[in-house]
C-alpha cells in the first residue's frame, strides 16, 4: 500500500481513440519524484496524446490517472486544480499574445494560486532569470524569437511551482541554432531535481539527461529503461530499428 | 450657381431658426448610438461566452442539458433580432409592453425604450461577431491557459476575450457607425434624434432639400470622426511595437554558434560551393 503513496503519477490501463482510430492502447506508466523521463518514438506513435491525456487536455476513453493516489478521471475532480500542479510546455509555445513576458509568468500565479502581485512578480522574475529571459520582461511574445518564447514558456510553467512538468516536443518548432538554448534550460531543470516528462526527438537529450527512456510504438509502450540500457542494448527489434534510423541521422 | 447661393441662404435661414434643435439632435443621436453599442457589445460578449462553454460526453447530464438550452435561446434571440427591422422592433417594444400589461407597465421614458431596442438589436449582431472573434483566437492560447490551471471563466477573461476584442474591434466600429445612422428610425417612437430635428424643421419651414443637405453633412461628419477615432483606438490597443531591453541576454547564441552537448548540425561543416564558381 505504501508503494502507491510515493508515486506522483500512476497511469493504469489508459486508452484513447479519436473516432475509430485507436491512439493509445492500455498504457501503464509510473512517474516518481525526481524522474526525468524521455518519451521517444516515431511520429503518430501516441507520445503527444499520452502527454495531453495526462494533463487532461484530451479526455481518455478508459483507464485511470492516479495523482498521489487519487483518480483524476473520477467524478467531482477539478481538472483545473489538478493542471495547476502539473505544468505543461507546448511545441507551439502558446504564450499569451495579449500579455508581456512578465505578465505571462504572473497571470496564473495571481488568478489561479491567488498570490499577491508583488509575490507573483518576485517569483516570476526568479524563473525568468533562470532561463535568461529577465532582460525581456517588457517584450510581447511576437517580438522575441522561438527559443526565447520557449524559455519564457518554461518559466511560466515553473512559476506555478508544479510537481511535474510535461514537455510536448519543446524544440520541434525551433530553428537549429535555438534548440541548444532551450535544451540547456531543460538540462538545468533536470539537474535541480524537477520531475519531468519529455516527449522529444532529441536523442542526445534523452540519452544524456533523462533517468528513464520510454519507447512508444503504435499506441503502446514497447520498451522502457535507463538510457544507457535502452540506447546500447535495446531488446525489441522495433526499438533497435527505430534507434538505428534516428541515431545515424542525429548523433 | 444661382441655385447654390439660394441653397446656402436657405441653410443659413434654417440654422438660424433650428440650429439648437439640430445640435441637440446630434448629441442625442451620438449618446444613443454610443450607449446602445456599448450595451450591445456587453450582451454580445455574454452570449459569446455562454455559447462557447465546452461540454462533452463526460459533462454532467443536467449541466449538458442546461448548456444546450442556453445555446438554443441565444440562437433564437440572434435570429429574431437580426431578422426583423429595428424600426419595427422599436414599435413592438414601445407599444407591446403597455398592451400586455393593460397600461400598468410602460417605458419610463423614450430614452429607456430607445436604448433597450438599440442595445438588444446590436447585441444580436455582436453575439455572432464575438463568437467569430473567440473562434479566431488560436486554440493554443486556450490550451496554454488551461495548462496553468485556469478554469473556463479565467481563460476567457484573461486570455481569450482580450484577444477576441482586439480581433472584432473593426466590427464594433462598424456597428457603432451603423447605429449612428440607423438610430434615425427611432423617430417612430418620438425619440428626439438628429433625424427627428429634420422632420420638425421641415414641418414648419417646408425647406425639405436644404434641411436634407444639413442632415447629410451632419451624419457624414459624425461617421467620419467616428471612424477616425476607432482607428486611433485600434492602434492604442496594439500597443507600442518597441520594448525596453533591461540587460543583455546571455543565453541566446547568435546564428551559427550552435552549442549543444555532443551534437552538431548539418550546417557546421563547410558551406556547399555554388555551381558555376
Amino acid at each position: 500500500m505504501s508503494g502507491v503513496e510515493k508515486h506522483i503519477l500512476q497511469i493504469n490501463h489508459l486508452s484513447k481513440a479519436f473516432g475509430s482510430n485507436v491512439v493509445l492502447k492500455d498504457i501503464d506508466f509510473i512517474v516518481d519524484k525526481g524522474d526525468v523521463i524521455s518519451i521517444i518514438g516515431a511520429s503518430g506513435s501516441g507520445k503527444s496524446t499520452l502527454l495531453r491525456c495526462i494533463n487532461l487536455l484530451e479526455t481518455p476513453n478508459s483507464g485511470e490517472i492516479l495523482f498521489h493516489g487519487v483518480n483524476m478521471l473520477g467524478r467531482g475532480v477539478s481538472a483545473s486544480r489538478y493542471r495547476a500542479r502539473v505544468g505543461m510546455v507546448f511545441q507551439s509555445f502558446n504564450l499569451f499574445s495579449n500579455m508581456t513576458v512578465l505578465q505571462n509568468c504572473m497571470v496564473g500565479q495571481i488568478r489561479v494560486l491567488g498570490r499577491s502581485r508583488p509575490d507573483a512578480k518576485a517569483h516570476a522574475m526568479e524563473y525568468l532569470e533562470k532561463v535568461g529571459m529577465a532582460p525581456y520582461v517588457n517584450a510581447k511574445p511576437r517580438q522575441i524569437s522561438g527559443g526565447q518564447k520557449q524559455r519564457v514558456a518554461i518559466a511560466r510553467a515553473m512559476a506555478m511551482d508544479p510537481e511535474v512538468l510535461l514537455f510536448d516536443e519543446p524544440t520541434s518548432a525551433l530553428d537549429p541554432e535555438m534548440v541548444g538554448e532551450v535544451l540547456a534550460v531543460m538540462k538545468n531543470l533536470a539537474e535541480s531535481g524537477m520531475t519531468m516528462l519529455v516527449v522529444t526527438h532529441e536523442m542526445s537529450f534523452a540519452r544524456d539527461v533523462s533517468t528513464r527512456v520510454v519507447y512508444m510504438c503504435d499506441g503502446v509502450i514497447l520498451e522502457q529503461g535507463p538510457p544507457a540500457e535502452l540506447f546500447t542494448n535495446p531488446r525489441q527489434p522495433r526499438t533497435q530499428e527505430f534507434l538505428r534510423r534516428v541515431l545515424e541521422r542525429q548523433l | 450657381m444661382n441655385k447654390f447661393t439660394q441653397l446656402g441662404a436657405d441653410i443659413v435661414k434654417l440654422w438660424g431658426k433650428y440650429g439648437n434643435s439640430y445640435l441637440s439632435g446630434v448629441g442625442n443621436t451620438l449618446v444613443l448610438a454610443l450607449v446602445g453599442t456599448l450595451l450591445g457589445c456587453l450582451i454580445g460578449f455574454v452570449c459569446g461566452v455562454l455559447n462557447t462553454i465546452p461540454f462533452g460526453p463526460s459533462t454532467h447530464p443536467v449541466k449538458r442539458i442546461f448548456l444546450r438550452l442556453i445555446r438554443v435561446i441565444i440562437r433564437v434571440y440572434v435570429e429574431v433580432f437580426r431578422g426583423t427591422p429595428m424600426v419595427l422592433q422599436a414599435v413592438f417594444f414601445y407599444y407591446g409592453l403597455p398592451y400586455f400589461t393593460n397600461n400598468t407597465l410602460k417605458f419610463a421614458s423614450i430614452w429607456a425604450a430607445a436604448i433597450v431596442v438599440v442595445s438588444i438589436n446590436t447585441g444580436a449582431y455582436m453575439a455572432e461577431s464575438v463568437r467569430g472573434g473567440i473562434i479566431s483566437v488560436d486554440p493554443g492560447q486556450g490550451e496554454g491557459a488551461k495548462a496553468i490551471g485556469m478554469n473556463h471563466f479565467q481563460t476567457m477573461t484573461s486570455v481569450i476575450l482580450p484577444q477576441a476584442l482586439r480581433n472584432i474591434m473593426p466590427q464594433i466600429g462598424n456597428n457603432f457607425i451603423i447605429n449612428v445612422k440607423d438610430t434615425s428610425v427611432m423617430f417612430i417612437i418620438g425619440f428626439p434624434d438628429f433625424f427627428a430635428a429634420h422632420r420638425a424643421a421641415v414641418g414648419a419651414s417646408l425647406l425639405y432639400f436644404p434641411s436634407a443637405t444639413v442632415e447629410m453633412a451632419g451624419y457624414l461628419t459624425m461617421t467620419l470622426i467616428a471612424s477616425f477615432l476607432l482607428r486611433w483606438l485600434e492602434r492604442r490597443l496594439d500597443g507600442s511595437s518597441s520594448y525596453e531591453l533591461v540587460q543583455e541576454d546571455a543565453l541566446t547564441l547568435t546564428a551559427g554558434t550552435y552549442n549543444h552537448p555532443g551534437r552538431s548540425t548539418p550546417f557546421d561543416g563547410e558551406m556547399p560551393r555554388r555551381k558555376g564558381r
